[in-house]
C-alpha cells in the first residue's frame, strides 16, 4: 500500500536568493504543514533542515556541508538550465528531483515525495553495503575457524562451513562472529550435554 | 474595451459524463438567468463544448482566453481536462472555477476548487462506514487517476482503523461487464462496498448488485451497502427503476436538502424552466462557482483575477451550500459533508451531515504521519 505522504511539521531550507519562484515555493511548502527557512549562504552543518531545496543554476560547491557520495539530507533542485555542467552539478549535491524553473505548483509535491524516496534508498543501500563490506572484512575469520576445524575434526570444507553456519543460526549472530568466538576461545562449537 | 464582462463556460455535453457535463453547463445557465433576474452588471457567459475531447479542452480555454477575452473560465469535469487546461490559465494568469469533487493533491494558486476534495468527502464517508457497518471493504474504481487514488485513500484508511480490503477491482467509465467482479464479491462477503466507478460502469454495478442482494439478503443495502463519492441525482434517472434504491452518496448539496434557500433556488429554478427538475451536486456547484465568479467581480470592481480572488477571498458568501469561505491558503472552499440515501423517488434522503469542512487537499491534518526521522548514515 502506498501512504499518503505526509509533510507536517518538517523544516525545508530553500538556498537560493529571493524571487518569484521561491514565492511559488513558499506558498506550497507551507501548505503541505513544512516550515521554511531561506537563506543564500552555505547551510550549517549543525542543525539540518529535513530537506534542502537548492538553486542549481546558482549554486557553488561550499552550500551544502556533505560530500556527493553521502548526501545527510534528501535534495530539490531548481533549475532553469540545461547545460550539462548545472545538472552535474545538482546531482553531485544530491538531488533525487529536480524542479524545473519557471516554478510552477504541481511540480513541486511530487519532487519532495521523490527525492525523500531516493534519500531513503541510498541511506538503506549505504547501510546493507558497510553491512556487506563489514562481513568481507571477517572473511579471513572464517577461513581461519574452518582450517581449524578441518584439522581437528577431519571434516572437509563443507561440513566445517556447516558446523559454523548451524551454531551462527542457534546463537542468532551473523557466521563471521561465531568463527571470532570460536577462534579466541568463548566458543566450542560443540553441543552442550 | 468590452463593454461587459465575459465568463467561459467549458463543460462536455457528450462522452461517457456528458450527463454530468450537461448538468453542470445548465446549472451555470441559471446562475447568468438568475442573476440578471435581478439586475446587476453586464456578464456574458461564452459556452465552450469540447465533446469529450482532451485536447479540445485546451483548444477550448485558448479560444475562450484570447478570442473572447475570458479571464474567468468556469469548467472541467475531469482531473485530467483541468490538468490540461491549467498551464494555459497560469500563462495568461486567468483564473479557472473548478466545481466538481476530485481526488485532492493539489491547489494552484489560479484556480478556485468549490468541489471538495477527500477530507470533505471520502474521509468522512468512511468515518460514518466504518463503525456502522464493519472493516471488511471492497473498493471498486473508475480506471483512472480518481478511481485509483480514492481507493489508494480508502485502503490506507481501512487499514489504519485496522480492518482489511477484500478485493479491489478497475473498470473503464463505459464498460458494463460487471459479473465477475460481483461473483468475487458475493465470495469475499465485504461489509460493504466503496463504488467509485464512474458513469455506465457504476450504473450497471448497481443494477449488478441490486440482483445480487436479491439472490442473498446478505448484500442488501442494509446489510451491505454500497457507498460512491460521486453519485448525481441527474444520474439516477439511468439507473433501472429501484436498483439503486437504500445505496449510499456522500455529496455536499442534495436536491432534498430541507434549507429557506434551496427551497427559493428550487422555485426560481421551476420558474424558469418549468417542471420540477431535481438539482444534483453538480448543478449547484457550477450555479455556485458562476454567482461566486460574479459576486467577487461586482465587489473587486473589474475582472482582473489577482484582484478578484482578493475579493473572493475576504469574506464568507452566501451560497446553496451554506456560508462559503475560501481558504486563501489553498483556494479551497469549505464544504458541508451530507450523506444521502437514494429513496424510490430517484433522489436522496439526507441521513448525515456536518458543518462546512476546511478542505485539506494534501491530507496533512488526516494522515498523519511520525515526524520526519532521517537517520544520519555518517
Amino acid at each position: 500500500m502506498t501512504k499518503t505522504p505526509n509533510f507536517t511539521g518538517w523544516k525545508a531550507m530553500i538556498l537560493s536568493e529571493e524571487d518569484g519562484n521561491c514565492e511559488r515555493l513558499k506558498r506550497q511548502l507551507h501548505l503541505l504543514g513544512m516550515s521554511v527557512a531561506m537563506q543564500w549562504r552555505p547551510l550549517a552543518g549543525e542543525a539540518l533542515p529535513d530537506l534542502v531545496l537548492i538553486d542549481a543554476d546558482r549554486g557553488w560547491d561550499e552550500l551544502l556541508p556533505w560530500t556527493a557520495d553521502n548526501p545527510l539530507r534528501p535534495v530539490v533542485g531548481l533549475l532553469g538550465s540545461e547545460a550539462p555542467g548545472r545538472i552535474s552539478w545538482a546531482i553531485r549535491q544530491g538531488c533525487g528531483a529536480l524542479i524545473a524553473k519557471p516554478v510552477t505548483a504541481a511540480a513541486i509535491f511530487p519532487a519532495l515525495v521523490l527525492a525523500v524516496s531516493i534519500h531513503e534508498e541510498r541511506m538503506a543501500a549505504r547501510l546493507r553495503e558497510a553491512h556487506l563490506m563489514e562481513r568481507l572484512k571477517l572473511r579471513p575469520v572464517v577461513h581461519a575457524a574452518m582450517a581449524r576445524l578441518k584439522s581437528e575434526r577431519g571434516l572437509d570444507d563443507d561440513k566445517a562451513y556447516a558446523v559454523l553456519r548451524d551454531f551462527a543460526m542457534r546463537r542468532r549472530v551473523p557466521v563471521e562472529q561465531i568463527a571470532a568466538f570460536f577462534l579466541g576461545g568463548s566458543e566450542s562449537l560443540r553441543e552442550a550435554v | 474595451m468590452q463593454d461587459s464582462v465575459r465568463i467561459g463556460i467549458l463543460f462536455s455535453s457528450t462522452g461517457p459524463y456528458g450527463a454530468i457535463g450537461r448538468d453542470a453547463r445548465e446549472g451555470a445557465e441559471f446562475a447568468f438567468h438568475d442573476y440578471r433576474a435581478a439586475g446587476g452588471m453586464a456578464v456574458e457567459p461564452v459556452y465552450f463544448d469540447p465533446h469529450a475531447d482532451l485536447s479540445a479542452y485546451l483548444e477550448g480555454a485558448r479560444s475562450l482566453i484570447r478570442d473572447s477575452g475570458c479571464r474567468h473560465i468556469v469548467g472541467t469535469i475531469t482531473s485530467a481536462a483541468r490538468k490540461e487546461v491549467i498551464p494555459l490559465v497560469e500563462k495568461h494568469d486567468g483564473l479557472l472555477w473548478y466545481m466538481c469533487p476530485y481526488e485532492g493533491f493539489e491547489a494552484n494558486e489560479n484556480v478556485i476548487y468549490i468541489g471538495g476534495c477527500p477530507n470533505q468527502h471520502l474521509i468522512p464517508l468512511f468515518d460514518h462506514l466504518l463503525p456502522r457497518h464493519g472493516k471488511r471493504a471492497y473498493l471498486v474504481g473508475a480506471n483512472y487517476v480518481w478511481g485509483w487514488e480514492m481507493n489508494r485513500l480508502s485502503r490506507e484508511l481501512i487499514t489504519n482503523a485496522g480492518g482489511t480490503v477484500l478485493g479491489e477491482r478497475y473498470l473503464p467509465l463505459e464498460e458494463t461487464a460487471v459479473q465477475r467482479i460481483i461473483d468475487d464479491i458475493q465470495e469475499k462477503r465485504p461489509d460493504f462496498i466503496a463504488n467509485n466507478l464512474i458513469g455506465p460502469a457504476s450504473y450497471a454495478f448497481l443494477e449488478a448488485m441490486r440482483a445480487l442482494g436479491e439472490r442473498d439478503p446478505a448484500f442488501r443495502p442494509e446489510n451491505c451497502p454500497v457507498a460512491s463519492c460521486d453519485l448525481q441525482e441527474s444520474e439516477l434517472d439511468e439507473i433501472a427503476e429501484g436498483a439503486a434504491i437504500g445505496q449510499l452518496c456522500a455529496a455536499s448539496y442534495f436536491d432534498t436538502l430541507d434549507t429557506a434557500d434551496n427551497r427559493a433556488f428550487k422555485a426560481r429554478l421551476a420558474a424558469w424552466k418549468g417542471g420540477d427538475r431535481k438539482v444534483s451536486c453538480v448543478f449547484a456547484s457550477a450555479y455556485t462557482a458562476v454567482r461566486l465568479c460574479i459576486a467577487a467581480i461586482e465587489a473587486a470592481a473589474s475582472d482582473e483575477p489577482g484582484r478578484v480572488r482578493q475579493s473572493l477571498l475576504s469574506r464568507s458568501w452566501p451560497t446553496l451550500f451554506g456560508d462559503m469561505r475560501i481558504d486563501p491558503a489553498t483556494n479551497h472552499a469549505a464544504l458541508p459533508f451530507l450523506l444521502g440515501r437514494i429513496n424510490a423517488a430517484r433522489n436522496y434522503d439526507v441521513i448525515a451531515a456536518t458543518p462546512p469542512i476546511a478542505a485539506d487537499p494534501y491530507l496533512t491534518g488526516t494522515t498523519r504521519a511520525a515526524a520526519p526521522k532521517l537517520r544520519v548514515v555518517s
